[in-house]
């Protein structure tokens, strides 16, 4: 029995798969003596890094694609700035949005300081209050800037546009363009160039959640919906207590239901940066799928994300951890497939038990074993592999278990899991490449996170998955 | 967890390793360095006890060992920071020998002077403890092995509780107090009283001025306060109120090096209660405390001009907007401009800022200017509703002319300093035709006139003098 045992785990051992065997984290060593709590990331030209700390710096890090990391350099472009959380480069400046205003940071002398500070666009509140904290993007196809609003203290709105989304065209116009924002992580687009946010369990927020900005729509935490008459718009619904999401959005068209649920302590516990993989497979097979931050964790997740009936919804996988911080900013150089991600962990403690940090993770070229893709069908999902898989495990239902479950949509802060429901895995049919699995599922709920598991199912080449599970958010069961 | 599991493991080593003459530095690196850091400033960043500098350190050698034998348990404040989390016990791991190197080395290394330790005075340390198993508390520890006595600058202090309720000052001559008692520690502690609401404390001693010169004082009071140095009145809080900033009243005197009356009267009406009062020299960054705090302060992170440049402060700064910028010039003069208001706040010498309020956990509050001595020049806005922040730029200097966009038209705010602890600060208006009136916030002697007028493309500079009277 004992030698049986030992000779298990050895078999396991050998098969284990491990994020080294896929991906490299290296650290980018960061300015003497300084402070480098990073809140954003910009890609500049000649393979240069901009990036902005929460004390209010702007450094300009040179070298960091290079092999040898020892050679990195570092220049201070900008100082005393208001907690900047989001930083881009367009035609010789950058640009930041920090807590106060969007702006412009131009060096016109040349000395590689910033020595104009335009502010574009400051039409928004802020009364003092830490919490109000403001996340931005890069520009959208339009040219705009997206930029999401925390609400006072994360539970009230005690500043104008408070728990908005808005918009700053390429002129310095303001459009509030989303209102229901609770707390934002992070802020970013998907390959398509839509806008999602990430929002932070908490009041009105059962789970933290990937969230779908659609222009015009409420994402559930009414805190700020009084501002709507600033700008002569229509009033955001006010949703029931204590009821359920897909409940509300039938009462309430408008309200964009989460598009994937992170469930709270099983897929982290507080997601950041959103950033799309447009790399076309330099970091993997994932082209098209989003990265989420993740600070509490210290991790980065994957998110394959459909359009079912118009609205947004999908699977979130693990993916990247042991990152030495809490991940706040992430940015992909989708030339390069080079990932680079920081963070800190001052006010809300991360696994990383560094207090900052700046990384670059890149893929080994090696794919793991993994779900590629989950898409909702009428009766089951279709699962995609980065492999071919072995006909008997994957087609043998035993290999795969589901239950979902969702939860309550309330004034009080968070949510258990509630409404437990469990699938019954009826088939499961093996395509004629290898690679996709069909599943037909008894017991589908609509609206709840439906957790699968796969700890069954083999590779042809007889590796179990990386990652045994994923967590599908189902807004809408497709009719066909 | 992770200790509890790795306890089996290092008994395990220990026996199967013979014993010789302990490497203090190397043991501690193995057993004490993942918590308190390899440096001894406490490990990831501080989230665990330093033992360089720590109080707990100095005097008797005794407390360490029982600390290291039998473990801490709960709050335990070092250095001025509180931290509540469990030392395991080491008594069980570790011989007498090895607890003596450990002990040693951490006593002479980091700047710290503790006493020797030897292995004979950990065995019978130990033999005195033998019949406890528990971890120590904090407050176990101060008892059985009392820190030393920091000095503050207030002694021969005595207290004066008086029960009763005044909601604003009152005459103590008329008054018998209920105790009377020294108070060794040089600091002054409304809990001494027993008494949570509706009495009054009066503390007398002296305060001792390491040199001659200008001295600052802050108290601040719920509810009523009055401080009297050399016996005359500094600075008081007349009425009933919260402590939050708001009613605190600062105080400049001169004092000659050496012992000077002090006198501190306080009021408790009702609720809430508390006191602070903090003294400084004219030019000294940090502040002194004299009042036992419930929350110690973070230590300071100055923000300072540097290379000849100004230093940039955007956030939260107390006595201006939420969208404040402030700007440390070289020499000691600060501007705190509201970039809400459209206009210049706050001037103070001395100091420009310090990160701790910010830049240590979440960053709640706004902070004060870490300077000595503050001028308001107003908080309202004066420029037309459409008018709007438009940024600001720099110099070669890191002086700022801050814009502002009206229309057709751009406000220009320059600052520079110029000799003499003074300011010049030029305004310019650019295009349209309209002319301006802008309020310099001040008066003489800080500036000669109350008022700007402007016309497009005309500049016009004014000087603020911030010397002190």
């Amino acid at each position: 029995m004992r030698s049986l045992l030992a000779l298990t785990a050895l078999s396991s051992y050998a098969l284990a798969q491990t994020q080294a065997d896929f991906y490299v984290t290296e650290k980018i060593p960061l300015p003497a003596g300084e402070v480098m709590e990073l809140g954003s990331i910009a890609l500049m030209p000649d393979e240069k890094i901009a990036v902005s700390t929460r004390r209010g710096d702007v450094w300009i890090c040179s070298g960091a694609y290079a092999d040898d990391l020892t050679k990195v350099t570092w220049q201070k472009f900008a100082g005393g700035l208001h907690e900047p959380l989001g930083m881009f480069y367009k035609d010789g400046a950058l640009y930041l949005t920090q807590r106060p205003e969007f702006s412009r940071l131009q060096d016109t002398d040349g000395n590689g300081a910033a020595d104009v500070f335009e502010t574009i666009n400051s039409d928004w509140g802020i009364n003092g209050d830490y919490h109000e904290y403001a996340f931005g993007t890069s520009p959208d196809k339009n040219g705009d800037v997206w930029i999401t609003l925390c609400l006072t203290g994360s539970g009230t709105a005690k500043s104008d546009w408070r728990g908005w989304t808005l918009r700053i065209t390429p002129e310095g116009k303001m459009i509030p363009t989303c209102s229901g924002i609770r707390s934002p992580g992070g802020i970013g687009f998907n390959a398509e160039g839509d806008a999602f946010y990430t929002d932070n369990q908490g009041l009105w927020n059962g789970s933290s959640s990937l969230k779908w900005l659609k222009p015009g729509s409420f994402q559930g935490n009414p805190s700020g919906n009084v501002y709507h008459t600033l700008a002569n718009l229509p009033a955001p619904p006010v949703p029931q207590d204590k009821s359920r999401v897909l409940a509300e959005h039938l009462k309430h068209p408008d309200y964009i239901p989460p598009a994937i649920v992170l469930p709270h302590t099983r897929v982290g516990q507080s997601p950041t940066a959103i950033e799309p993989d447009l790399s076309g497979g330099k970091f993997g097979p994932w082209a098209n799928q989003v990265y989420i931050g993740e600070q509490t964790h210290s991790q980065v997740q994957r998110a394959y994300l459909e359009k079912v009936n118009g609205i947004y919804q999908g699977a979130v996988f693990h993916f990247l951890e042991g990152y030495d911080c809490g991940i706040i900013p992430a940015k992909l150089d989708n030339k390069k497939g080079i990932l680079f991600a920081g963070g800190s962990n001052r006010g809300w403690a991360s696994r990383g038990t560094k207090t900052f940090t700046f990384e670059r993770t890149k893929w080994t070229g090696k794919t793991p074993f993994e779900i590629l893709t989950m898409n909702a069908k009428p009766d089951g999902f279709t699962l995609t592999f980065t492999e071919p898989v072995e006909a008997a495990s994957a087609s043998n239902p035993a290999s795969y278990s589901m239950n979902a479950w969702t939860y309550i949509l309330q004034s009080g802060y968070g949510s258990p899991e509630v409404d437990q429901a469990t699938q019954t895995i009826k088939s499961a049919t093996v395509s004629a490449d290898g690679k996709s699995v069909r599943l037909v599922i008894d017991g589908l709920v609509r609206g709840h996170v439906h957790h699968l598991k796969a700890p069954g199912v083999k590779s042809a080449s007889g590796s179990g998955l990386w990652h045994k599970e994923a967590f599908y958010t189902l807004n809408e069961i497709p009719s066909k | 967890m992770f200790l509890k599991r790795l306890c089996p493991i290092l008994i395990t080593g220990i026996f199967a390793s013979p014993l010789f003459a302990q490497d203090g530095g190397q043991l501690y690196g193995l057993y004490c360095s993942a918590c308190h850091g390899a440096d001894g400033k406490g490990a990831t960043g501080g989230a665990f006890p330093p033992l360089a500098g720590s109080e707990w350190i100095a005097g008797n050698p005794k407390r360490t060992i029982a600390i290291a034998l039998l473990g801490l348990h709960g709050p335990v404040e070092v250095s001025g920071k509180t931290y509540n989390l469990e030392m395991p016990p080491q008594g069980a791991v570790l011989a007498n020998d090895q607890l003596a190197a450990i002990l040693n080395y951490v006593h002479t290394s980091w700047g710290n002077t503790g006493e020797k330790v030897s292995t004979e005075l950990v065995a019978s340390v130990r033999n005195e403890l033998k019949d406890r198993t528990t971890h120590w508390t904090a407050a176990e520890l101060q008892k059985l092995y009392p820190l030393d006595i920091k000095k503050t600058a207030l002694s021969d202090l005595i207290s004066r509780v008086y029960p009763g309720s005044w909601n604003a000052q009152t005459d103590f001559s008329k008054l018998e107090s209920k105790n009377v008692e020294e108070e060794h520690n040089g600091l002054l502690d409304i809990t001494i009283s027993g008494i949570k609401d509706n009495f009054a404390v009066v503390w007398d001693g002296q305060f001792t001025a390491p040199e001659d010169g200008t001295y600052f004082f802050d108290i601040d009071a719920d509810d009523c306060a009055r401080l009297l140095i050399d016996g005359k009145n500094i600075a008081e809080i007349v009425s009933a109120g919260p402590m939050n900033g708001s009613r605190l009243k600062s105080a400049k005197i001169s004092l000659t090096k050496g012992a000077h009356p002090f006198r501190l009267e306080y009021w408790e009406y009702g609720n809430q209660e508390g006191l602070t009062l903090r003294w400084k020299k004219a030019g000294d960054f940090k502040w002194n405390h004299l009042t036992k705090s419930a929350k110690p302060e973070a230590p300071s992170i100055p923000i300072q001009p540097t290379g000849g440049k100004t230093a940039i402060y955007r956030n939260f700064i107390h006595g201006t907007s939420p969208r404040a910028i402030g700007f440390g010039f070289p020499g000691g003069l600060n501007l705190a401009y509201s970039a809400d208001h459209l206009a210049p706040e706050l001037l103070w010498t001395g100091a420009f800022m310090d990160g701790s309020l910010h830049w240590v956990d979440r960053g709640i509050g706004s902070q004060r200017p870490a300077g000595d001595f503050v001028i308001s020049l107003g908080k309202e806005r004066f420029l037309p509703a459409e008018a709007r922040f438009k940024g600001y730029s720099l110099d070669s200097l890191g002086n700022p002319t801050f814009m502002v966009g009206m229309g057709d038209q751009i406000l220009k705010d320059s600052w520079e300093p110029g000799e003499n602890n003074t300011f010049i600060r030029t305004l310019t208006l650019t295009g349209g035709t309209a002319n301006l009136e802008i309020p310099t916030g001040a008066t003489a002697p800080i500036v000669s006139q109350t008022s700007v007028r402007l016309s497009p493309d005309k500049p016009v500079s004014v000087v603020y003098t911030l010397s002190e009277q």
